[in-house]
């Protein structure tokens, strides 16, 4: 049985191989290259002018202050909410459910864009409403500044960040906290004595995460950073790329290989602390609910924290946008405000043709994107999960291997490998980059979903007389529906609101929805941009209700948890 | 429906290491009858068991079931476990998540193509007879693991195989859970009558269960007979060690009489149980079970096996303490009665009966 699936592994290898190292080798073979049409000719022409550029230096320092940042500030809120959900009686825990899932679902230009709408300096609503209250003359906040970027990087992350910290939390042995409360010490005192060095790990790989996420971020470095003149490694090869005079992607490769070697060091890094945070946060077998703090009378200032946090992370976007749609330009809402409501962006933005094809282009790469990405995963699943041959080990990290690539990079590589191929400027150049650079996203899901197919459930099937078919459509499918069903969701909500491949990859003609929306963000077009992002988040979210509903078709039961032998 | 294995052997290959699962394994499994393999973990009983219902295919042998060759590596046989008409309860029920109680039991009528009617009748009345009579249902997600033990049994039963086969089906169960599962399941295969092979390596198990008992190591069956034969008058020192705890005294023999084998060892002359096919000078092992050594406070008394020793420990469990008392240099377990009045350090008087004393090979 082993070796006859030998050649699926091997086929397997081939193509996501071609995927996920093909990119990397023609940036490499890129960045010592001439330009696009002299490639192969060797010079180090590219590395000199880029790394000796005396601007380059402040944009590694805004680098290294933006992903920091932003990784405290993701990290210490994930730590704030995980500890208050995990250990503590705080009302209506089902809300941090929704934190941590819910902002994954707006997309992050989006976010980053109703952050602007609030509180950007010249008519930001936030700063028009203080204006207006206390009579400044100046707006109080200005959004354009790294602060600002590294907050609303920070909110950004912070699902991650969470779903770093909480399971590490949730399985923490309190007997550590509890013998240190029998030693004498206080709450607090156990709190940073105890709790926090022993979740050292975790917090760790929660801040090496979130540096890969900003480090690879760009739609925050590019409405919020580009404006204010404050670049970032994405911004930069962005510019190099895509505004002024001379493209040079040359020079792209040049540049975004530091951006590659950092995310990979890290992404080690990364692997090494959650592979020694097993070690430190003991992990009980037995199903122990952790001592619950009693917060008392903090209990609801706690809660309206949470609540706070919540409305800014999930409602408060998606009002901005709403409201932004509907009034001719940006005023604090007033009746004023009210009585000029209108649909004017709605039509403008449905009768431009190319705000349409990008609708279409989006849906297109969403619904067929996905499909294929998730009958890939399939295949690699089953041959890493079921198969298992040493083969199978070299097919697992080079599925991961995309995880660890920002976009904006690995963009630029498939650009040179693209440019030698009919495939450029069509839509299926999107397709593969997308399918390539997020197939983790596929692959996660569907392999726990393969995991939990344990053998004895095929094999049972079999004793009782079922054949491969049968046993294929009665027993291993019905079981793997959830985990293509989010597999999917995971993928086509990705693509739909893909950007920082698609701002290198996408042409005339081939307009995806995130980049139309820069597009008007560049130029200030913020009812239209508003617009377009309401119908963009409408179209996900049909996607995912669709893709649900199909799969509960499939199955009535959507739990798969069979008892597995100890 | 009597099952006849011969000559086989598997191997597995890991990690550059070959390990025999299997080596010549012979037995002839008697029909209608709980048949058990028993041995330490290990041992190679799923291996065995995987082969007979067709999930494993062995290096060499054959396995015949009934009439019906269904392994032969020299005829070149091999039926698929789908056809081979047996049921299995796997260590892990394998009950599937995403079907309810009815469908799972359901699941080999419907392989056979039933008609509905008869299916659903066959359901309701095996579901009656494990007692789930009413949970058709309920998800399968939703039992305990009793309740889910019941339903593999269920499953098992539903299309009336010639054979049922389980592996350790009462381990993923606690304690008490165990013992009253293991009851009703011997009360169950009686009433039906039909063919079990059994895997287990708890020898209580093996013991209650059973009507055979085969006790392998390392792939190897070491010994066959009824619970009582294994228990009390085994042949090899691993099965009765094995078996239950066990005074095991190395010695050679010294005479063999009419009724009884006297064999020296360390404690002096013991007599036992008369053994055929020695003769004086063989090295043996003499196996006294703790239960079967007499403790009084003082000496005397007569007749064979009297020896005298010191209590070394006594702990109480419950219904009796446990001591070791050193007669000589060889250290002997014993059971002691509660109401005897003896305390640690005390010197004590021991006798045991020659029919309790069994010569074992080593
Ligand atoms: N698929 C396998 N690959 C490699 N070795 C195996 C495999 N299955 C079983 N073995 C080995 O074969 C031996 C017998 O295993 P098994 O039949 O499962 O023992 P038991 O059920 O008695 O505990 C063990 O040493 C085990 O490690
Ligand atoms: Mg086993």
């Amino acid at each position: 049985m082993q070796r006859k699936s030998t050649p699926l592994t091997f086929g397997l290898i081939v193509i996501v191989g071609l995927l996920t190292v093909c990119p990397v080798v023609m940036l490499i073979l890129g960045s010592f290259s001439q330009g696009l049409g002299s490639f192969g000719t060797f010079t180090l022409d590219k590395y000199i002018q880029s790394y000796t550029d005396p601007a380059f230096a402040e944009i590694i320092v805004n680098t290294i202050i933006f992903t920091l940042g932003s990784a405290v500030v993701a990290t210490l809120l994930a730590l704030f909410l995980a500890y208050l959900n995990t250990r503590t009686n705080i009302p209506f825990k089902f809300l941090f459910r929704i934190i941590s899932i819910i902002p994954m679902m707006i997309p992050h230009i989006l976010f980053a864009v109703s952050w602007l709408l609030l509180l950007n300096p010249s008519n930001g609503l936030i700063n028009l409403f203080l204006k207006d209250v206390f009579n400044l003359s100046s707006s109080p906040f200005n959004i354009y500044t790294l602060p600002g970027m590294i907050l609303v990087e920070g909110l950004l992350d912070l699902p991650i960040a969470y779903l770093i910290l909480a399971p590490a939390l949730a399985s923490f042995d309190v007997s550590m906290e509890e013998s240190s409360k029998v030693c004498g010490a206080s709450n607090l005192r156990t709190l940073f004595m105890v709790t926090l060095p022993i979740l050292r790990p975790a917090i760790l790989a929660s801040i090496t995460l979130v540096i890969v996420r900003s480090l690879a971020s760009f739609a925050v470095p590019s409405v919020i950073g580009m404006p204010g003149r404050i670049y970032v490694l994405a911004t930069h090869i962005y510019r190099i790329i895509a505004t002024g005079f001379a493209t040079d992607y040359g020079m792209a490769a040049a540049v975004g290989m530091s951006a590659l070697a950092s995310s990979t060091i890290l992404i080690y890094l990364y692997r090494y602390l959650t592979a020694e945070g097993d070690k430190y946060v003991t992990i009980s077998s037995r199903g122990y609910r952790p001592a619950v703090i009693d917060l008392k009378k903090a209990k609801y200032p706690f809660f309206v924290i949470v609540a706070v946090l919540s409305f800014i992370l999930i409602v408060l976007p998606v009002l901005v946008l709403l409201y932004t749609s509907m009034v001719p330009y940006s005023m604090v809402p007033s009746a004023r405000a009210f009585s000029m409501m209108s649909l004017r962006n709605w039509t403008e933005v449905l009768g431009d043709p190319i705000s349409i094809l990008s609708v279409k282009n989006s849906m297109f790469l969403g619904i067929v994107g996905a499909t294929l990405g998730v009958i890939l995963s399939i295949f690699v699943c089953y041959a890493i999960v079921k198969v298992r041959t040493a083969a199978s080990g070299i097919l697992e990290s080079l599925s991961f291997l995309s995880f660890s690539f920002p976009g904006i990079v690995i963009g630029v590589g498939f650009m040179w490998l693209f440019v030698r191929t009919p495939l450029y400027a069509t839509i299926w150049a999107l397709l593969i980059g997308y399918i390539a650079t997020y197939l983790p996203y596929g692959i996660r899901p569907l392999t726990s979903a393969f995991v939990q197919i344990h053998a004895h459930l095929e094999e049972s099937s079999k004793v009782c007389g079922a054949g491969t078919l049968y046993t294929l459509r009665r027993i291993i499918i019905p079981l793997l529906i959830p985990g293509i069903v989010s597999a999917w969701i995971l993928m086509a909500t990705m693509f739909v609101r893909e950007l920082t491949l698609s701002v290198v990859l996408s042409r005339p003609g081939t307009e995806v929805l995130a980049v139309q929306v820069l597009r008007f963000a560049e130029d200030g077009l913020w009812g239209r941009l508003s617009a377009l992002g309401i119908i963009m988040i409408l179209i996900s979210t049909t996607l995912v209700i669709i893709a649900s509903l199909t799969g509960a078709k499939f199955t009535k039961i959507q739990t798969v948890g069979g008892d597995e032998p100890h | 429906m009597d099952i006849h294995i011969s000559k086989l052997s598997k191997s597995y290959f890991s990690e550059g290491r070959r390990i025999e699962a299997l080596f010549d394994v012979n037995l002839a499994i008697p029909a209608n009858e709980i048949f058990t393999l028993l041995g330490p973990s290990g041992c190679g009983k799923t291996t065995l068991l995987r082969s007979i219902v067709g999930l494993e295919i062995p290096d060499e042998g054959e396995i015949r079931i009934g009439d019906e060759i269904v392994f032969s590596k020299d005829k070149g046989i091999l039926v698929p476990p789908e056809k081979r008409g047996l049921s299995m309860v796997f260590q892990s029920y394998a009950i599937w998540p995403h079907m309810n109680v009815f469908d799972n039991v359901a699941y080999p009528l419907q392989t056979q193509k039933k008609p509905k009617e008869e299916i659903r009748d066959r359901v309701k009345k095996t579901l009656h007879f494990v007692q789930l009579g009413g949970f058709e249902n309920r998800p399968a997600t939703k039992l305990s693991g009793g309740q889910q033990q019941r339903v593999a049994l269920a499953r098992a039963l539903v299309a009336e195989p010639k054979v049922i086969l389980f592996d350790e089906p009462l381990s993923n169960l606690d304690a008490k859970l165990r013992e009253e599962t293991r009851k009703e399941l011997r009360e169950f295969l009686t009433k039906l009558r039909i063919t079990a092979v059994y895997v287990t390596h708890d020898r209580i198990e093996a013991l209650s269960l059973s009507d055979t008992v085969a006790v392998m190591k390392d792939g190897r069956i070491v010994e066959i007979g009824t619970p009582k034969k294994i228990y009390f008058d085994s042949d090899r020192s691993f099965v009765a060690d094995f078996i239950g705890r066990a005074n095991l005294v190395e010695g050679s023999i010294s005479r063999v009489g009419i009724n009884h084998t006297i064999v020296d060892t360390s404690l002096g002359p013991i007599v036992c149980r008369k053994k055929k096919d020695v003769s004086p000078g063989d090295a043996v092992v003499v196996c006294i079970r703790p239960e079967f050594i007499h403790v009084k406070e003082k000496a005397g008394g007569e007749g064979p096996n009297l020896f005298s020793g010191r209590i070394d420990s006594l702990i109480f469990v419950g219904d009796a303490y446990e001591g070791e008392i050193r007669v000589g240099d060889t250290e002997l377990i014993v059971r002691v009665e509660p109401t005897l009045d003896v305390k640690q350090g005390d010197t004590v008087a021991l006798s045991f009966d020659p029919n309790h004393c069994s010569i074992l090979l080593k």
